[in-house]
């Protein structure tokens, strides 16, 4: 049971930050459509975390209501939460803002294909609901990135490389399997370590980018995802600044 | 940078209506981005992106009602006087 809620939770913390950082470009993205589109998608990202803390609920034997959802999307400490550095990471920077988006939906793509077969089936259900939304964002990413580097040596391509360089070494976090995730696999939850995604991801990402990584670069934490990055505090209290404004006030 | 024109279809037997514009820099672009500005709320299934660059246009000096041209219009009174006329003869009372 604890493997299990870990392994959502790891999933769910991911996807909730993610949604979050996302989000939070409305307004402030290079041009108003992709306000519009970015933020949409990470809308959608908070909608996998709220589908994967329903299954994290009734784990607990808790009614998955929005207040039950939100005191376990906001209400935890941090060491309660498993989430990555790679998405916890703050950034004001647009290229950074794109490329992580795009690695970020890469390796989304192959987690959910990790339990898209789940004996957990409840979990399956919500992988393949989840991806049928993945493939727009992938989409979305690809044809921002297409345009972009489509000039070698251009300021564009500086930029995103750039940002790429920050952005790889934090996937050891991203791909960091939690607490006894041998459990999950050997009960048939998952199909195998996320830690298995490192040399997929980086090979996506040489392909994508044209860059030369190697199998030295991100290589998956141990950790656990114990303990969270100096970026968590600051998001956590930009994400609750509203709610703690009134903690008791009925949404 | 190009100005695309986005037509929305809803499921059924409702034709392309126009949604409204973006610009965009390529086409792949411009159809990415008019499904979240316009259709995101599933007011569609399916999207026409046109750049405007490609639209055959008829400006007003082609297309708008020419409202000079008396020697085309008339206002009945000869047609209605000769009907009335015709109806007389073959109806004599």
């Amino acid at each position: 049971m604890t493997a299990l809620r870990n392994y959502l939770l790891t999933f769910a913390d991911d996807e909730h930050l993610m949604g979050q950082q996302h989000v939070e470009w409305i307004g402030v993205a290079p041009f108003l459509e992709e306000d519009l589109a970015f933020s949409s998608i990470g809308q959608d990202e908070l909608g996998h975390a709220v589908m994967l803390y329903e299954l994290v609920l009734g784990l607990d034997d808790i009614e998955p209501t929005d207040t039950a959802i939100d005191a376990l999307a906001y209400r935890r400490s941090g060491d309660e939460y498993r989430s990555s550095a790679f998405v916890e990471y703050g950034t004001t920077d647009w290229a950074e803002a794109l490329v992580r988006h795009w690695i970020y939906d890469m390796v989304e793509q192959l987690r959910w294909n990790l339990v898209t077969a789940s004996s957990f089936t409840a979990l399956a259900v919500v992988a393949s609901r989840a991806e049928r939304e993945e493939t727009f964002h992938r989409r979305h990413a690809d044809a921002l990135l297409d345009k972009l580097l489509a000039t070698p040596g251009s300021d564009a391509c500086a930029r995103l490389l750039e940002a790429l360089d920050a952005l790889v070494p934090m996937l050891s976090t991203l791909l960091e399997p939690p607490a006894e995730e041998s459990q999950i696999l050997s009960e048939g939850v998952a199909s195998a370590s996320l830690a298995s995604l490192h040399l997929p991801a980086i090979t996506a990402i040489n392909e994508r980018f044209g860059t030369n990584y190697g199998t030295s670069d991100g290589v998956p934490g141990t950790a656990h995802r114990q303990t969270r990055s100096a970026a968590f505090d600051p998001l956590m209290t930009r994400m609750c600044e509203v709610l703690d404004l009134d903690p008791e006030a009925s949404w | 940078m190009a100005t695309y024109e986005v037509f929305l279809k809803k499921d059924g037997k409702d034709e392309f209506r126009h949604a409204g514009a973006l610009d965009a820099a390529n086409d792949e672009i411009a159809l990415v981005m008019a499904r979240e500005s316009y259709a995101r709320r599933a007011e569609g299934n399916l999207i026409w992106v046109a750049n405007r660059n490609n639209i055959v246009v008829g400006d007003d000096a082609f297309v708008g009602a020419n409202t000079d041209k008396p020697h085309r219009h008339h206002d009945g009174k000869a047609v209605a006087a000769r009907r009335k006329q015709q109806r007389e003869e073959s109806n004599p009372t």
